[in-house]
């Protein structure tokens, strides 16, 4: 066809024009909408900004999600004020890990904020990590598990809230051997999937588990067919899974179709309660850890008072990544407003004192490594699921009190930070 | 050994006539057009929410529809946009396809959010059937054979109806075509309508297997234009053959490699590239030359 056999389909007159224009106009409401940046509550002038990376697309968004709104939420209770100024939230997106890094960097260079929040993938945090460090701003990640993060590379800027691999691991570990001494592990090829897979074997190894099979799977799959035919021929006591996100959903959906619910018991750590919501009951199976769940009688009234303002505006429960966006936003805002300042330093020392009484347990991050302690709930699936939002039951809380925290998170002794100077 | 291998040959049939399915639409867009259609994944989303919808309001039968759907939302794209870039720069067709969907997928996260929703096979085709050691779910065999009879209905509209002569004409020399008093624009429509149309199917049918998201499109683009370059751009049969390949490559790289299962594809394109630039079937077009 040559170049000019078609033009009279697509001759530009004064209609096509204006409605080109109008079809612009359309696309950039839409993409103040949907796209990025987000900027909520831009009021006042000079106001105090934080920013918030989390992922807007790909494999971890629907928990990305409820994260940023459990984020947003903690300033909105605030009245959206810092230090009696308005505050906004700065929210980008986390596609890649160079990506994450690269929006960081903006973060702190064009928008000035004074801390960020978020970090959906391990790799993203590690990536964000490095920018506070070099950059000299606090930065709290929500969700990444990664052991390094608050390991071997450790700094004085960056604090964590969910408990790293290892730690999950000791909870879960134990449940999974009451399961069989045959295990299958299934863990996904990055930062965090490779922890888990070190931890389960190292677990096993000390326990006198078999390892069966062990296979590390790319994320963002859309078939597990093959990797489950392979499970089911090496036939476990337990597949351990270490997946993240939609891909746990998609596995689970497939490990029901090919008929394995119920014959081989499946077990993750850290999983999010929207992965479940989003298998259905039919397909729903598993032991899992958990950092929150909605229906625990447990929770703290502030929590319970989160979750209720939450559902009233989202019309949805409260997942666990709402309330660890919640939580880790919460700390950055209360470290300002103890710190009575926006300088970075004294924000970092408000975080190290930083506190909050949870059940038996003082939630806050160690000084030695920065990681939170908390406790961590073990959740199997209910074995008939009558409400599409309660799918679990809860099996232990742990740990349970003060004394236990060093026996879950490990000693100082044992971590591989050194953490540096202010 | 070979029982595990005959089971993961069969599996990956299965997962590789779903792509096929998926390139061919996005095969005859190319040829037809001279649009590689980046949002070619988007419909494919598209189908598999549209599926869902109607199967979770009307049922089953009424989610037999989104395909349908999906070709008309294809139309309705190609009248408004694609269509104004007939005879331009190749270029503005990626910008607008690639554009479009990131749109597509923004759309589909703001009314339905970014969680996975619950899409699971009828009741009536729960469970799975095993002949010596090969085990494959019923659902399975519907999607193999669902998807056999709808390659083989498109190819014998492409080569036994009049319409089909002309989609084959048109793709060779569009010109000409129109020179004939065909009506090319409506055609031209047909076409991408028909592409998105297949593309709506193989949602349809994935959707109770992978995760329905808005960000489930990435899954079946990539596969979609490595089997389409495998296959030789604009082939059917080399579409349907390349499918095959990659299902069946990546099954057993997951059996023997499972570390390299999301590479092999990629080493199979390469590897076949290198031995034959155009592909297994690609051939010289004089409109592309």
């Amino acid at each position: 066809m040559s170049s000019n056999s078609l033009r009279h389909l697509t001759r530009i007159n004064r209609r096509a024009l204006i409605g080109g224009a109008g079809g612009l106009a359309l696309a950039h409401a839409a993409a103040s909408k949907l796209g990025m940046p987000y900027i909520g509550n831009a009021a006042a002038a000079d106001p105090i900004r934080i920013g918030m990376i989390y992922a807007k697309t790909g494999a971890v968004a629907d928990q990305a999600e409820y994260m940023a709104q459990g984020s947003l939420l903690a300033l909105e209770t605030r009245n959206n004020t810092l230090l009696g100024r308005q505050a906004e939230v700065i929210w980008l997106d986390e596609p890649t890990s160079q990506a994450a890094q690269q929006n960081a960097e903006r973060l702190v260079g064009e928008h000035n904020v004074v801390g960020i929040v978020g970090g959906s993938l391990s790799s993203s945090a590690l990536a964000i990590s490095a920018v506070a460090k070099k950059a000299k701003i606090p930065f709290v990640a929500a969700n990444a598990g990664a052991i390094d993060l608050t390991g071997r590379l450790c700094n004085r800027y960056t604090f964590r809230l969910q408990p790293p691999a290892d730690v999950h691991t000791r909870v879960l570990a134990p449940y999974c051997a009451g399961l069989g001494k045959k295990w299958y592990l299934l863990t996904a090829a990055f930062a965090f999937g490779q922890d888990i897979k070190r931890s389960f074997t190292e677990f096993s190894a000390a326990n006198g588990i078999t390892l069966v099979g062990a296979d590390e799977v790319p994320v963002n799959t859309a078939d597990y067919s093959s990797f489950i035919l392979k499970i089911r021929a090496a036939k476990p006591d337990v597949v351990v899974g270490g997946v993240p996100g939609n891909d746990i959903s998609t596995f689970l959906k497939q490990w029901n179709e090919l008929g394995m619910k119920g014959k081989i018991p499946f077990a993750e750590i850290a999983v999010g309660a929207t992965d479940l919501w989003g298998v259905g009951p039919e397909a729903a199976d598993g032991l899992f850890t958990i950092n929150w769940y909605h229906k625990n009688p447990n929770n703290p009234p502030e929590e319970q008072m989160m979750a209720a303002t939450y559902e009233k505006k989202y019309k949805r429960p409260a997942a666990d990544k709402t309330w660890m966006g919640w939580m880790a936003m919460n700390a950055l805002l209360d470290s300002v407003e103890t710190a009575k300042a926006t300088e970075p330093g004294a924000i970092v020392n408000a975080l190290e004192r930083w506190g909050v009484q949870r059940g038996g347990v003082k939630a806050g991050y160690r000084a030695f490594d920065h990681q939170m302690v908390n406790r961590l709930l073990v959740v199997g699936v209910k074995p008939k699921i009558t409400d599409k939002w309660d799918y679990f039951d809860i099996l232990a809380e742990t740990p349970s009190n003060d004394a236990e925290i060093e026996k879950v998170f490990g000693a100082q002794a044992e971590s591989a930070c050194k953490m540096d100077a202010l | 050994m070979f029982d595990l291998i005959l089971s993961q040959a069969v599996n990956g049939l299965v997962l590789g006539f779903l792509y096929v399915l998926i390139a061919v639409g996005l095969s005859v867009i190319f040829g037809m057009l001279g649009i590689v259609n980046f949002a070619h994944g988007a419909f494919f989303a598209i189908g598999a929410y549209l599926a869902l919808m109607l199967n979770r309001d009307f049922g089953w039968g009424a989610a037999l529809l989104a395909p349908l759907l999906t070709g008309l939302v294809g139309m309705l794209v190609e009248f408004v946009l694609i269509r104004r870039l007939y005879g331009k720069e190749p270029l503005l067709g990626l910008i607008l396809t690639f554009a479009l969907a990131l749109f597509f997928e923004a759309i589909l996260r703001l009314v339905f959010g970014a969680a996975p929703l619950p899409f699971n096979p009828p009741r009536f085709l729960a469970g799975f059937l095993e002949y010596g050691p090969v085990l494959i779910t019923k659902y399975r065999i519907v999607v193999l054979a669902v998807t056999v009879f709808a390659l083989v209905a498109f190819w014998s509209f492409l080569e036994y109806t009049p319409f089909g002569r002309i989609i084959r004409a048109g793709s060779r020399d569009a010109e000409m075509v129109g020179l004939l008093g065909i009506n090319l624009p409506i055609v031209l429509s047909i076409v991408f309508g028909i592409g998105c149309l297949l593309a709506g199917l193989a949602g349809m049918l994935s959707g109770p297997l992978w995760t329905v998201n808005p960000s489930m499109a990435a899954g079946a683009i990539m596969p979609a234009f490595v089997i389409v370059t495998i296959g030789g751009l604009g082939s059917y049969a080399g579409a349907i053959i390349a499918g095959v390949l990659v299902g069946v490559v990546t099954a057993m790289t997951i059996q023997f490699y499972p570390d390299w299962s999301s590479a092999a594809m990629y080493v199979l394109m390469a590897v076949i590239l290198l031995v034959r630039p155009r592909g297994l079937f690609g051939e010289k077009w004089e409109r592309f030359e």
